[in-house]
């Protein structure tokens, strides 16, 4: 992701709660400090298929702003 | 001027600390330098004792540790060692599991950051295993000998202080496992009946090797009662045929560690350690419905289709993928027990002979002396 990132595209790591600092330390790591991660509800595993929806639902607006922030 | 003072005059190599045992280890506290046990002080002199057995350039990184991908330069691994309690005379063991565990079949960034409960296991084989002392009897897993308590100790120092294995940041383990602690062993070569595992792997005799496993912690085999090498192993591979380990949904080597008893019993009636192994990969299954409804129908059916996207419930789970998959040790003392270690599944083993600089091998930790 980080290469990707530096190539160019929009980019962005979706990434549920209890891992967000460890997806600051590893965007730092890999040279992209900036890198969205676009928080999600914890778990991601072990929820239904329902659920997993839902998480896609939470995150997919925030995804829509990366977007729009990199097409000004 | 040592030849260790040039580079720790470079910025950020060293820092002053009080003269005082106490106000070094608050330090390491206050830094989260440590395992939460106090520390050895690296002072330069401890530090430049433990280089004197390396003969390969102090800065020159071995590896990089995830997930911060530190550079494992044998100066950094020095003061880890000495932070852990390592005689100098252990230190190539400990560059030689970090080079290991860098390659990259091991998965060491997977390994450091899951939230499985998975810590590398050292086997030592060869003739220094022996020279170093490393427990390979009674209590081989557990406390009591300094080269087993510190040599797995440095690892474990090395992958939070170099690597960032930092719980909560960069170790998710759900509730990690005691062997994060120290986990290292030799192979009791002596009471075993089959090839070591180095000479299985390829490795002369003569030669000394360490393996890193991705390992969880053991489960024990208590059979005190089976008279014949099939009913032992009919007694292990019921433990090994459990749900729950990541080997059910990888590809990983799982191992089985024989007590001395046990083995000598399984070779008297005429098993090889592949026939051992075959035997485990046929016999060591559970039957596909002992797995949740869900389990079943999300993850095996899909991961594994071939094998079972139309299986009944009466199908049989294998914790290895191929026979050859499972690994073999002989390991401990007196008793009747013996012991299967699942492991991370997504880790192959990687195995790490003790070479001069030259490329030889060495045959007594003397010969990786700094001259």
């Amino acid at each position: 992701m980080a290469e990707l990132r530096r190539r160019g595209l929009v980019t962005a790591v979706i990434c549920s709660d209890p891992f967000l600092k460890l997806g600051q330390n590893q965007a730092r790591t890999f040279g992209v400090p900036d890198l969205p991660l676009l928080m999600i509800k914890h778990p991601l595993g072990g929820i239904s298929l329902e659920d997993v929806k839902a998480r896609a639902d939470q995150v997919i607006p925030k995804f829509v702003d990366v977007i729009r922030e990199r097409m000004k | 001027m040592s030849a260790l003072a040039n580079l720790l005059n470079s910025p950020g190599a060293s820092l002053e600390a009080a003269g005082d045992w106490d106000a070094v280890n608050q330090l390491v506290r206050d830094k989260g330098w440590s395992d939460g046990l106090p520390v050895v002080p690296p002072t330069a002199e401890r530090v430049e004792a433990m280089l004197g057995y390396c003969d390969r350039p102090w800065d020159k990184p071995v590896g990089a540790i995830p997930p911060r991908y530190g550079e494992a330069t044998p100066l950094r691994l020095a003061a880890n060692a000495v932070m852990a309690g390592c005689r100098p005379e252990y230190f190539p063991v400990i560059v030689a599991t970090i080079e290991a565990m860098c390659e990259e079949k091991f998965n060491l960034y997977g390994i450091q950051a899951t939230t499985h409960p998975v810590a590398p296991l050292l086997i030592v084989n060869g003739p220094i295993a022996k020279e170093l002392g490393i427990n390979a009897g009674h209590n081989a897993l557990g406390p009591g000998v300094q080269a087993n308590a510190t040599i797995g100790r440095a690892i474990r120092l090395a992958l939070v202080n170099v690597g960032g294995a930092i719980p909560g940041s960069g170790d998710m383990s759900t509730f990690g496992s005691p062997a994060k602690y120290t986990y290292c062993v030799a192979e009791n070569e002596e009471r075993n009946p089959w090839e070591p595992l180095h000479v299985e792997l390829g490795f002369a005799r003569e030669a000394s090797t360490v393996t890193v496993i991705g390992a969880e912690t053991p489960h024990n085999v208590n059979d005190h009662e089976s008279l014949s090498g099939e009913g032992l192993l009919r007694m292990i591979a019921g433990t090994i045929g459990e749900t729950g380990a990541n080997d059910i949904y990888y590809e990983g080597q799982p191992l089985v560690i024989f007590g001395p008893e046990h083995a000598e019993q399984v070779a008297a009636d005429g098993y090889s350690k592949a026939d051992v192994k075959k035997y485990f990969y046929e016999n060591g299954r559970f039957p596909l419905g002992r797995l949740s409804h869900e389990n079943i129908e999300r993850r095996m059916r899909v991961k594994f289709p071939e094998r079972f996207a139309k299986a009944g419930l009466d199908a049989l789970v294998p914790l290895a993928q191929r026979p050859e998959d499972f690994l073999v040790i002989v390991l401990g003392g007196a008793g009747k027990h013996s012991a299967f270690v699942p492991t991370f599944g997504a880790t192959r083993a990687v195995t790490r002979a003790l070479k001069r600089s030259d490329g030889s091998l060495a045959g007594s930790i003397n010969d990786l002396r700094r001259r």
